[in-house]
This record gives structure tokens, C-alpha cells and sequence, in this order.
């Protein structure tokens, strides 16, 4: 279908419901924590006598709803907030009008753990969709009591982990770099610190964060599985405060107040670990020449321009960096800033624009005359997004925009030393663009059904200047050379792809308290990893699509089953997917693609495909709040010339995937927290035999992929905290204390098959007599009884 | 050892710990021929080993095929070089008098029971090798202190630039995974001009031996592949394990085949590292 049918297709789908045309009043508010002054997010609001045609407010605390006749009532609750009565007058419909919520005293029975209306997960249309708030976050226990945002997002049904304490995830069966990570609408290329240890979330600056797993709204896309997206705090209006905690490898601080008056804020958060420092003592002179560090800086200004406009400008920056003996270095770093502009055109209008600039760097040096090196490489994404919201009726919401996009992935270059006599290399830089207009609409077709209709069509062009390589047959080969090449000039348009991405989701509600809900969505990703390891390495190469690399196509069907009961305590859902892939890559057998022009000639490509069931039990309120969550699922590849062509499991399939979260609250001062994780062991090759070849013991490997597992896995973490609840006092402190793998199981993080000498495991035939040699399985594990201390505080 | 900095770095902030574990492999039940052919133009290296495989935890020599009929074919002239099996090198020698011409392509074939097996290379023309000369260097980063040789050469080739170094130290060779001195002129080959510093400390009275060999692509992607599975550790940073691609094929029998057939021209020179 063309883009032109398609909107033609919109557009009659708008047309057909009589309600489009009927411009109606509406009262616009905000509502406001009146401790902190941040919007509440998820406010029930709804006029005396109609609570079922409410509404809930946005992340900022606004909401629309249409006006009665008036003078009327309006009655605004949120959980844990006294619940507030307001008469509205006519008058009060020229302008937006805001509401301060008081926040009640904490029972021990009703401790709140989710921003958002008890029955939301029934009544919306998200399939797929979870909210982690910043206080869930920082009541599960933590590797090294550093909480961490996606490793806490691993916790949730269908997210995997690439392994032991690694914050990669593997979303319903896609490949990492298939989900976007953006922090205020600006992607994230290398969203981890340490090797994939952490991730560059400093969890202070951070107010809440959104995981898609499969049904996008309209308005977001370029990734093929999922979007985490990261919405950053906004500072405080009525004075200056701050916050901060020292842990056992890093400390962090967060400074927040009025910026300029009380209608503007500010937000800047810190972080930065220690362990170099700790290095220094050592006697070990291997160690104490040595840096190993990273550090996040994040800030956040906010100004509210005028009663319809809010303007806020967002950035982080974080940098890693480990260095030997002064001589060697490896860095890497991000820089993403975004600036969001949000409009409140009229009462039932609305505009967002927002443009970005992420920057991805690392470098690798080795200082030295002889044969020293820099090598360095950087990879941009700059964007603008544009969009409209229209609220047609009480019903009917429509949201359409554009959304424009610049890759310049920059030229690796190896640049070596003054008398290293090996060749300057540099790879050749790559540019593409791409536009993407989108329309969404939104509507309650009958108390019962509704629905979600989206197109987004995305134009895609590789751009030059830059040289394409032809081969023989139309088949890159990396046993022959480039039959031609073809040289573009600057901005000449060497490749170009488009693609529609229809994303249709309907809610039916069985009963008040259950739903029943259906979404299809599909996903088009211009740029992806070249890279066969399972954890992401800060020098991995990212390429864009393509003539030789066809953009990856998702398509992704998902139903799911919505009940809570109990006056919406507890949540359940049961959630089935299938997702198919086309167009994903691998590499061939022992590529090389760090500095090559002719990366296509390493690469494989072919399909792939997850099914799979996500079960979630959740209790949102009480003293013990938590979940369970049990995930059945397989993921698939089928890629031409691995395997032998057949279908494979990738490292990240596991079927059986269980997590349990835990908190109680003892009393105001403790509380504990624990989880349990259970999974099935990661697909991976073993040996079926050994042979001898140029004098090397080597192990045999089975032609079919991944066909053995590693154990199962599983831990159980727990923490423990108190905190300071004396209300007088401005110096609020509180002490953490957890474990994290606190019955030492071993889980293997790797199984190295080697010949063992002398029955030692790390024996070298060259640094002694050799009595004895054999074949052996040496397993690496990280993390058995990990205990750690963090002291947070507030002033 | 500075060399090992990085990991001790890293295994003492990530807490990682090993140990020896014992694994119910599934192992496969057939075993697979393994061959290893070098055909050069020195009478010492030409020889083709033949074994099988066996399972993993089986610590017992490797089981060799000796009632092969193996035979390098001249493709130029048809020419059949027959190979023997010698039961002092445990493996098939041909006439001392035959040597691999330059320019030549030769055409390994291998037939035991009902299986046959054929590979290709082509006979390159040797590099240029001027001189081999040590010199004391004090402990630096990734390097110990010690005699340090470099390699002054010539590569005149446009292109089938690929070759290996082999060092043999007092008739012992270097034959760790580390010991893979495989380059290529993806960076140049200025550095074999300019001197192509080994990255061995020698002592002193060292006798060191080095040899050079110009390697056809496919044996060079081999033993690159070879070198990246000998150093696959199995973890997350590793690609998944796969055999090296053999450029050998099986062209009649219900088999895989293991291995590679190397045709070479070899260079070498030795010195000794003198006591004062």
C-alpha cells in the first residue's frame, strides 16, 4: 500500500465517526504534588456523578476533559493523596487551572509503589507495556547496591539478560541494539558502563521509565523490539535541595531548585565510581598504575515559558575509561542532549516539538613511538519530531506528526604512532536520513471497546559522499575482490528503502475489572550491530542499512488477558506473542569488520522468530508489594551459512524465566526487599570432540549452533534499609545494606575447554616442567555473596 | 605481568572466580578424519598427517590413520607425487627429492576406505628476507625485558599477501595459541621494510630460528580461525564457538572432513643471541 493510500485510509477511518467535526469545551488542568510541585502522573479525574468518562493526567500532571454544564464539580484522587473537590466555574475554562495534591501519611497498609490509577492496566489499550517508577527501582536489592535501571528491567516477563550482572536486554526474542534507549526523547547507542556491567543511568536523575515490548504508539520507532524510554527529573520549584548516596564503588549527588524565580528549574545529578582510587593502595604495581572508572553527568532545566508553554533542555554526558601503566587506554563516551518544547495550543489542542543530538565516541591508544596507535571512532544520530495532539471528543483522540532523522556514522581512523611503520587506516565515513510522518488515532468505540489505529511510513536514504563496491554476481565475498566501485558524491543518494508500519491494537473489557486485548505492530530498524558476541563491546561497529544490508523488518502480533481484583490490588495478566524477523544479520566465520570498507562481505543475513507466553502477578498495595512473573518463550534465527542453514536458537533463549520481587515495609524506618531470578541455562555450543591439528589440542564443534545450554540459573538478592523519618530534621540520611547472590550459587558465566596441565587450571607449559597434561572444563563464575553498603541522604 | 593486567583488573572488580568442572558432553559418535597437509619447497616440512577425532575427555593419543593412499597431483602436468607413510614421523612423507615449484598448483588427494578427499594451492613466490638482528630493550607495556629480534625484509606482491612466522628456540618451537604470528598487509607491509619486531625477550646464547611462509588465503583464514577458537574462553564476549572452515573437501564417502592442506614456500634464518 502506498503512503498516499494510506493516508487516504486515515483519513476515511477519521471521517467515519461523526464526532470528528464537533468542536467541544473542554477544561484543562494540572495537578501537582504540592510537596515537591512535580505533576502527578496518572491522576483519576472526572467531574461528581461520572467517574467512568474521567480521564488521567499526563507525565506532567495535565489532563483534558470535556466541559459539562457548568458551575459543576471536579474530583481529582490519586492513591496516596487526599483526594480533592473543586467547584469549576465557566470562567475557569479560558485558562489552565492546577490542583495541589497533598500527599497522606503513609499506612503501613497502603504503600504505593506504581505511578498510575489502580485499574489502568485493564481499562488502557498497552499490551506490552511496563512503567517502572523511580521508588520500585530503589527498593530492589542491587548488584553492589547500585541500582540500576536495566538490570531492573530484566526483572520484567519477556526481557532477557545476556548474562551474569550484564545489563544487555533481550526483548522478546530481538538482538540488543533492536531496542531504542532514549533518555528524553534522545537515543542512547551504548546505554552501559564497565563492559556491559552497568548501565549509564545515574538512577537520581531519572523520573520514570517506560518498556515497549512489542506495541509502539505511532509516534515512535526505528527499532525493531523494543523502547525503553527514559524520562529525566525535573528539579523542584520551591527551593534548593539535594540528594545523594556513597556506595561501595561509586557516590552520587543531585542538586535541584528554582531556576530564575519559581516558574523555572534546574536538576543536575552526578555520578562517578571509585575503584581506580582503591587501586592505588595496592603494593601490586600490575594494579596500581592502573584506572578503571566511569562517570555520568546529567542535568535537566525546565521553564515554563508561559501558561501554555514549558520548554525544558535535557543532557547527559558519561565516560568510562581504563588505563594501563599510563601507556595504554581504552574510553568510550556519550553525549545526548534534547531540547522539548510542549505547547498547549487550545483546549483540545496540543504540540510537542522536540530535536536531539546524541554522540557516541570511544578510543583506543597505545602510547608509544614504536608501535603505539590511536584509534578512534564517533557515530551521531541528530532529530526533530514534531506532533499534534487533537482530542476530537471525550472519546476520540487523534495524534499525527513528523519525525526527522540524520545518522553520520564518522570514519574509523587508526592512526599509528611516529615511527610505527604499519599504514594509516580510515574506514569511510557513512550518512543516511530518515523522515517519518505518523498518524495515531485513539477511540472509545462503546464502554467496552476500544481501539488504537496507526500508520507511520518511514523514507530511508543512505547518503555520500561515499564509495560502493560492486562483486560478482551481486554477492559479496570475502574470498574476492570488488569487481568495480562506485564512487557518490556529497549527498548523492546511493540507497534508498521505505516502509509502512501499521500498529492496530483494540481493548474489549469482558467486566469491569477484565480485559481482553489484541495489538499488531511492525517495526523497520535502519541501523544495527555487526557483531556475533552475545554482550555488547564499547568498540562494537554499527552499520546502516544499505545496497547490501537490507533494513531489519519487524512484524509482531500479541493478545493479552487483563484482570485485577481485590479493589485493584493485585494485577494479572497473561500475555502471548509472536514476532517474526526478516533481514537480520550475523557474521561469517572469523570476519573482520572493525576497519573495513567492505563490511558486507563478513556479513550473513537471514530471518528470524519468538513466540512465547508472559504471566504477571502483581500486588501494588500494602505492606509486601512485588510480583511474579513467569515467562514461557523460545527465539529463533534461521541465517544462510550458519548451522547449515538451519534454525538456532540464539544465546539468549530460555524458555523458562521466573522472577519474584518482594518488598515489605516492617515500619516507617525498615524495610527489606528481595527478589529471585530462575531461568533456564543460555544456548551455547559444547564440544562433541577434540582433535589434533598444526600441533593444537583443539575442541570439535557440532556444524549446528547452540544446540547445548548452561545450567540453570538462579539467585536470590535481598537488602535491607533504614532510613531517617524524623520530620524535623533537614538532613535526611538512610543506610542500604544487601546481598546480591546470597546463597553463592555458582552460576557459570563462562565454560572454557582446555587442556589442563599438571591438573592446575592455569598452569603455563612455559613457566615450568609439565608432568602431566589432559583435557578439562574450566568454569568461570562472577558474583557468589556479593555484599554491599550504600548511605543515601537528603537535605 | 603487565600483559596480564587488564584481566587481573577486571577479575578482581568483577569478583570472578574459576574452577574445574566436569561436563556431561554429548559427544558425537562418528569420528572424522583429520588431515594436515604441507607440500613446500623444503624436504623437511612435506607431509601429510592423518588422524581422527575422538570425544572430548578422551586423554589417550590421537588415533592416526596409516592405510591412506595419499598422492599430490601436479595440475600442470598431471604429474602424481606419492606419498608414503613413515612410521618415524607418524605421518606420510613423499621422495625427499620432490619439492613444491613455483608457480604451480597442486592438487592434494587422500583416499581411506571408501572415502576421498581433494585439495588445492597454489605454489607462491617467497618473500624477500635481508636480515634478522636483536637488540636489548628495557620492560616495557605488554613486553618483558630482554633481546627483542626484527625482521628486514622485502614484500614485492600486490597482492596474496599473507604469510606466518614460526620461532623455534633451541630446536623447541613456539606452538602456544599467543604463538600465531599470522599478518597480512591489511596494515601495509612497510613493517616488514622497516622491521618486523617480534614480540619474544630472548636471553642470551638464545638460538633462535625463524621461519617464514608465504600462505595461500584460504590456509591464512584457517589458522585464523584456528587462532580465534583456540582463544574462545566460551563467554559472553566470545562469538559462538564454530570449527575453522576447511579448505579441504570430501568428494566421495558420507563424511565431514577436519584439517588443512598447506602449499608454501619457506623461509628461515637462525641466529644466536651472543653472551656478551
Amino acid at each position: 500500500m502506498s503512503f498516499h493510500k494510506s493516508l487516504l485510509f486515515i483519513l476515511l477511518f477519521i471521517i467515519g465517526y461523526p464526532a470528528f467535526s464537533q468542536e467541544k469545551a473542554v477544561f484543562r488542568g494540572q495537578v501537582m504534588d504540592a510537596g515537591n510541585l512535580q505533576g502527578l502522573v496518572g491522576t483519576n479525574v472526572y467531574w461528581e456523578g461520572q467517574v467512568q468518562q474521567g480521564t488521567l493526567t499526563d507525565v506532567d500532571g495535565n489532563f483534558l476533559l470535556p466541559a459539562i454544564t457548568l458551575p459543576a464539580k471536579i474530583i481529582l484522587s490519586y492513591l496516596g493523596y487526599e483526594k480533592s473537590t473543586r467547584t469549576i466555574q465557566v470562567r475557569d475554562l479560558e485558562k489552565v487551572q492546577r490542583f495541589y495534591l497533598k500527599a497522606v501519611d503513609f499506612s503501613l497498609e497502603e504503600v504505593l509503589i506504581q505511578e498510575k490509577r489502580g485499574d489502568e492496566q485493564v481499562k488502557n489499550l498497552e499490551l506490552g507495556k511496563s512503567t517502572l517508577s523511580m521508588e520500585t527501582l530503589q527498593s530492589l536489592p542491587a548488584l553492589f547496591g547500585e541500582v540500576d535501571l536495566l538490570r531492573s528491567l530484566q526483572l520484567l516477563p519477556g526481557v532477557k539478560s545476556a548474562g551474569e550482572g550484564t545489563t544487555g536486554l533481550f526483548v522478546r526474542g530481538g538482538s540488543s541494539d533492536q531496542n531504542l534507549i532514549q533518555v528524553d526523547g534522545a537515543p542512547v547507542y551504548n546505554a552501559s558502563h564497565f563492559f556491559g556491567i552497568f548501565s549509564v543511568f545515574n538512577p537520581d536523575g531519572i523520573k520514570k521509565v517506560d518498556l515497549y515490548k512489542g506495541n509502539m504508539p505511532a509516534s515512535f520507532g526505528s527499532r525493531a523490539s523494543s523502547l525503553i524510554d527514559v524520562i529525566l527529573r525535573e528539579g523542584e520549584k520551591d527551593r534548593i535541595q539535594g540528594e545523594g548516596g556513597i556506595g561501595t564503588i561509586s557516590s552520587r549527588m543531585t542538586l535541584q531548585g528554582p531556576l530564575l524565580g519559581d516558574k523555572h528549574s534546574f536538576l543536575i545529578s552526578g555520578r562517578r565510581t571509585y575503584a581506580d582510587l582503591f587501586l592505588k593502595l595496592s603494593s601490586n604495581p600490575d594494579l596500581n598504575n592502573n584506572q578503571l572508572n566511569f562517570y555520568d553527568l546529567n542535568g535537566k532545566a525546565a521553564f515554563t515559558l508561559t501558561e501554555k508553554d514549558k520548554l525544558s533542555l535535557s543532557s547527559y554526558q558519561g565516560s568510562d575509561y581504563l588505563g594501563l601503566d599510563g601507556q595504554f587506554g581504552l574510553g568510550w563516551k556519550n553525549w545526548v542532549s534534547a531540547v522539548n518544547w510542549n505547547r498547549v495550543n487550545s483546549d483540545s489542542s496540543f504540540f510537542d516539538l522536540q530535536s536531539y543530538h546524541s554522540r557516541y565516541s570511544y578510543q583506543v591508544k597505545f602510547d608509544n613511538e614504536e608501535n603505539g596507535f590511536d584509534w578512534t571512532n564517533s557515530l551521531s544520530e541528530s532529530g526533530i519530531k514534531a506532533s499534534w495532539t487533537r482530542v476530537l471528543s471525550s472519546t476520540t483522540t487523534l495524534v499525527w506528526g513528523a519525525h526527522g532523522q540524520v545518522y553520520h556514522f564518522a570514519p574509523t581512523y587508526l592512526k599509528p604512532s611516529v615511527n610505527n611503520p604499519i599504514n594509516r587506516r580510515q574506514t569511510q565515513g557513512v550518512q543516511g536520513v530518515l523522515g517519518n510522518a505518523f498518524v495515531g488515532l485513539t477511540r472509545e468505540f462503546t464502554d467496552k471497546l476500544s481501539g488504537e489505529l496507526g500508520l507511520r511510513q518511514g523514507i530511508y536514504a543512505q547518503l555520500g559522499e561515499g564509495k560502493v563496491y560492486k562483486y560478482n554476481g551481486n554477492a559479496p565475498n570475502p574470498d574476492q575482490d570488488p569487481s568495480d566501485s562506485l564512487f557518490y558524491e556529497r549527498s548523492q543518494l546511493m540507497q534508498r528503502y521505505q516502509g509502512l508500519e501499521p500498529r492496530i491494537a483494540f481493548r474489549y473489557l469482558l467486566r469491569p475489572e477484565f480485559s481482553l486485548k489484541l495489538a499488531y505492530n511492525r517495526n523497520f530498524q535502519y541501523v544495527q550491530i555487526a557483531s556475533n558476541s552475545s554482550a555488547g563491546l564499547p568498540i562494537d561497529r554499527w552499520v546502516l542499512a544499505s545496497q547490501y544490508i537490507r533494513p531489519i523488518q519487524s512484524d509482531q502480533v500479541s493478545l493479552g488477558l487483563f484482570h485485577n481484583f481485590n479493589e485493584n490490588r493485585w494485577e494479572f495478566s497473561v500475555e502471548g506473542y509472536y514476532k517474526n524477523l526478516q533481514d537480520v544479520i550475523d557474521l561469517r566465520n572469523g570476519a573482520r569488520i572493525l576497519l573495513s570498507d567492505e563490511v558486507e562481505t563478513e556479513l550473513l543475513s537471514g530471518r528470524g522468530w519468538a513466540y512465547g507466553a508472559e504471566f504477571l502477578l502483581r500486588k501494588n498495595r500494602g505492606k509486601t508489594t512485588g510480583w511474579l512473573a513467569y515467562t514461557w518463550s523460545r527465539a529463533w534465527r534461521q541465517i544462510d551459512g550458519i548451522s547449515r542453514d538451519k534454525p538456532y536458537n540464539p544465546r539468549f533463549d530460555r524458555p523458562h524465566d521466573i522472577s519474584l520481587v518482594l518488598n515489605h515495609k516492617f515500619s516507617s524506618s525498615w524495610s527489606a526487599g528481595l527478589t529471585f531470578v530462575y531461568s533456564t541455562g543460555q544456548a551455547v555450543s559444547f564440544p562433541v570432540g577434540s582433535y589434533v591439528v598444526d600441533n593444537q589440542p583443539v575442541s570439535l564443534y557440532s556444524d549446528f549452533r547452540n544446540e547445548d545450554r548452561f545450567p540453570d540459573y538462579h539467585r536470590l538478592d535481598a537488602t535491607v534499609t533504614w532510613e531517617n523519618t524524623d520530620q524535623g530534621k533537614k538532613w535526611k540520611g538512610s543506610w542500604n545494606f544487601g546481598v546480591y547472590n546470597i546463597y553463592g550459587r555458582k552460576n557459570p558465566f563462562s565454560y572454557d575447554f582446555r587442556v589442563l596441565y599438571n591438573n592446575e587450571l592455569n598452569f603455563n607449559p612455559s613457566d615450568g616442567k609439565v608432568f602431566s597434561t589432559r583435557p578439562g572444563v574450566v568454569m568461570t563464575y562472577l558474583f557468589a555473596f556479593l555484599p554491599s553498603l550504600t548511605y543515601n541522604f537528603q537535605f | 605481568m603487565k600483559k596480564n593486567s587488564i584481566f587481573l583488573l577486571l577479575a578482581i572488580f568483577f569478583g570472578a572466580c574459576q574452577e574445574e568442572v566436569f561436563l556431561d558432553l554429548d559427544q558425537k559418535k562418528a569420528r572424522i578424519p583429520v588431515i594436515e597437509g604441507h607440500w613446500t619447497d623444503q624436504k623437511a616440512y612435506n607431509e601429510v598427517k592423518i588422524s581422527l577425532s575422538k570425544n572430548y575427555f578422551d586423554s589417550l593419543d590421537q588415533e592416526l590413520i596409516r592405510d591412506a593412499d595419499v598422492f599430490v597431483k601436479e595440475l600442470s602436468t598431471g604429474r602424481k607425487i606419492t606419498f608414503q607413510y613413515s612410521t618415524s614421523t607418524r605421518s606420510y612423507r613423499p621422495n625427499p627429492s620432490e619439492l613444491a615449484i613455483e608457480g604451480e598448483t597442486y592438487q592434494l588427494n587422500v583416499s581411506w576406505k571408501d572415502q576421498v578427499f581433494q585439495s588445492e594451492g597454489l605454489m607462491l613466490k617467497p618473500p624477500i628476507v635481508d636480515s634478522v638482528v636483536w637488540n636489548y630493550e628495557e620492560e616495557r607495556l605488554f613486553r618483558k625485558k630482554g633481546y627483542y629480534l626484527k625482521v628486514y625484509g622485502k614484500i614485492p606482491f600486490p597482492n596474496n599477501n599473507y604469510y606466518r612466522i614460526r620461532v623455534i628456540e633451541n630446536d623447541i618451537p613456539y606452538n602456544k595459541p599467543e604463538d600465531y604470528l599470522l599478518f597480512d598487509d591489511a596494515f601495509g607491509l612497510r613493517v616488514f621494510e622497516q622491521g618486523l619486531e617480534l614480540g619474544y625477550a630472548f636471553k642470551k646464547n638464545a638460538r633462535v630460528r625463524l621461519e617464514l611462509y608465504r600462505l595461500n588465503k584460504d590456509v591464512f583464514d584457517y589458522l585464523s580461525q584456528l587462532v580465534g577458537l583456540l582463544f574462545n574462553d566460551g563467554g559472553l564476549f566470545s562469538p559462538p564457538p564454530q570449527n575453522p572452515e576447511s579448505n579441504i573437501r570430501v568428494v566421495k564417502g558420507d563424511t565431514q572432513v577436519l584439517g588443512f592442506f598447506a602449499v608454501y614456500p619457506v623461509l628461515s634464518r637462525t641466529i644466536t643471541i651472543p653472551s656478551n
